[in-house]
């Protein structure tokens, strides 16, 4: 049982309550496989990719051909001026000169996952109940060009928006200043955990009755000043053929590809949004994390800390290995990484007997870093939602490490009830999420 | 004076109508203050928080009428000092409450006169 209606601890004065249910309302996805929820869960049932050729720093000659890119923006220019966004969505230029390219996304995101949970702007602005988390890297590509400026200079002065356009809070910053929120703003770091951080802390402000809504944001700019640098850590795939660039737990896999835009989910505590006749897409169980201490970017030989934090989230949401339908894989595609969730999955799921499905959409979609784990999460939401599992269908050789897991290659058409969502980042953080499915 | 803060500043009079373009070009051949008006106008309306399509008059107050803030205020007076070859101090900066502020400030500047404002 969750929550906290019972005690055995016999203390006559304990203070129990039951926690509240928290519910997921609405989603905000501007990914490489679409920008909004129909599209993308067409796309993850159908396994359509949405890798396409790059050039970064007008070098052909960089072993990175390919990329999740973004769809109908164009946020590539240092200057605000040139961006294009889809017409459907709306950004003032008082709110855009002091964005960073994945803020552009990330706003249309919101905008897009207020409608689709049934609330208007002035619903959440000034709104006490209603908090805003979010998880971004910052721009790598602002800050150079910022910095540049300022060298330029010698220091004399610089883009008077340059630290709230470009540093790590930039998303927190810009979006509780554009939609009044008023109840708590924060932001989350650590690096491909991040946005599962947002999400996994935003569901305990509202078990902890500090919040009744929050919108979780994740976002991620694709550009060379955000990528290169993983390329100097030998992280990047080679490959130009976008069916063998990202193949998530292939013995042939040789690094992960990257991909960029903003995933965005609002949860709610459950009553709270019934009492305003919104619709549960999902319910979000539990959560639960763990740290490798082990490296600053390598993942524990084994998955330790992820073994670590699925069996909290598990325990926390009250539900078994045995429970659990299907599983989103962190799964990057990059040798190391892979094989240490692959042993966590099995010391996790093997070990008790049980079979769920288990995928990485990051096949599709490329590893679009901070924003991941909530991209997941929505896709963990729609899967929910729609009634099937996505598939890995770039797999074409599983690595040995993975003997045991069920790796389907196309999607299975089968409504998941339990389903656990799996992410790591530097510095060995771990964070993982249960979610189940609510009847229509 | 300082080198500009960004490559080449007189590239983004791109983005201004061409007879805003052909002032500066007039300002910088002949001195004409009235050209230069034309030019400072079209770059407090660029940089306007809130755009609007009425006309700017002196009397309007940049931070309540027009919308500015103080990093918008810095915005435009850092483009004209790149643009012009001035620079203008904190303290100067803080003075400028209207549009007729900015634009005979920057004129003064300009002409290398004592700036004069409200």
């Amino acid at each position: 049982m969750q929550g906290g209606a019972e005690t055995t601890c016999g203390c006559v004065n304990a203070v129990v309550f039951p926690f509240p249910r928290v519910v997921v309302t609405g989603l905000g996805l501007i990914t490489p496989i679409g920008n909004d929820g129909a599209t993308v869960a067409a796309n993850l049932r159908a396994g359509r990719h949405g890798l396409a050729p790059v050039v970064l720093m007008g070098n052909p000659d960089l072993p990175v051909k390919v990329a999740g890119t973004v769809k109908e923006f164009s946020v590539d220019s240092t200057n605000w001026r040139d961006w294009a966004w889809p017409p459907e969505y709306g950004i003032p230029r008082e709110t855009l000169r002091g964005l960073a390219p994945h803020g552009v996304y990330a706003l249309c995101a919101v905008q897009q996952a207020l409608r689709d949970a049934g609330l208007s702007p002035e619903a959440i602005a000034g709104d006490d109940e209603t908090g805003l988390f979010c998880a971004s890297a910052g721009s790598a590509m602002l800050l150079h060009s910022n910095l540049a400026q300022m060298h330029a200079v010698r220091g004399e002065r610089g883009n008077p928006m340059g630290v709230v356009s470009s540093i790590a809070g930039t998303l927190n910053f810009n979006l509780a200043a554009h939609f009044h929120i008023t109840g708590a703003v924060c932001g989350f770091v650590s690096a491909c955990a991040s946005a599962s951080h947002a999400l996994g802390f935003a569901f305990d402000a509202i078990r902890l009755g500090r919040l009744r809504r929050v919108i979780v944001v994740g976002a991620e700019e694709l550009n060379a000043e955000t990528l290169l640098p993983f390329l100097a850590m030998r992280a990047l795939s080679g490959a130009s053929d976008p069916l063998l660039a990202s193949r998530p737990f292939d013995a042939g896999r040789d690094g992960f590809v990257g991909g960029g835009g903003a995933a965005v989910l609002i949860i709610e505590e459950a009553g709270f949004a019934a009492a305003r006749g919104a619709r549960a897409r999902a319910e979000l169980l539990g959560w639960g994390q763990a740290a490798d201490g082990y490296s600053v970017a390598m993942s524990h030989p084994e998955g330790a800390g992820l073994r670590l934090a699925m069996r909290r989230a598990l325990e926390q949401s009250g539900v078994g290995p045995e429970d659990v339908d299907y599983v989103n894989a962190h799964g990057t595609s990059t040798p190391v990484g892979d094989r240490a969730e692959a042993l966590a999955l099995r010391a996790v799921f093997t070990a008790a007997g049980a079979r769920p499905r288990i995928s990485s959409t990051k096949g599709l979609t490329g590893h679009p870093l901070s924003m991941s784990g909530a991209m997941e999460a929505a896709f963990c939401v729609l899967a929910l939602k729609e009634g099937f599992m996505p598939g890995n269908p770039h797999l074409v050789t599983p690595d040995p490490a993975c003997e045991g897991l069920d790796l389907p290659r196309a999607s299975v058409p089968i409504a998941p009830r339990v389903v656990l969502n799996n992410s790591s980042g530097f510095g060995g953080s771990n964070v993982c999420h249960v979610l189940r499915a609510v009847p229509d | 004076m300082l080198p500009p803060s960004v490559p080449d500043t007189v590239a983004q009079l791109q983005r201004f109508p061409l007879e805003v373009r052909d002032a500066y070009r007039h300002f910088r051949s002949t001195g004409d203050i009235d050209a230069l008006h034309i030019v400072v106008l079209a770059v407090v309306r660029d940089y306007m928080p809130r755009p609007c399509e009425a006309a700017l008059t002196d009397g309007m107050r940049l931070i309540e009428d027009l919308g500015y803030d103080s990093l918008a205020v810095a915005e435009t007076v850092f483009f004209l000092e790149d643009l012009l070859q001035v620079r203008i101090e904190n303290k100067e900066l803080i003075q400028l409450r209207t549009v007729g502020d900015l634009r005979s400030f920057v004129a003064c500047k300009v002409e290398q006169k004592r700036p004069v404002v409200a």
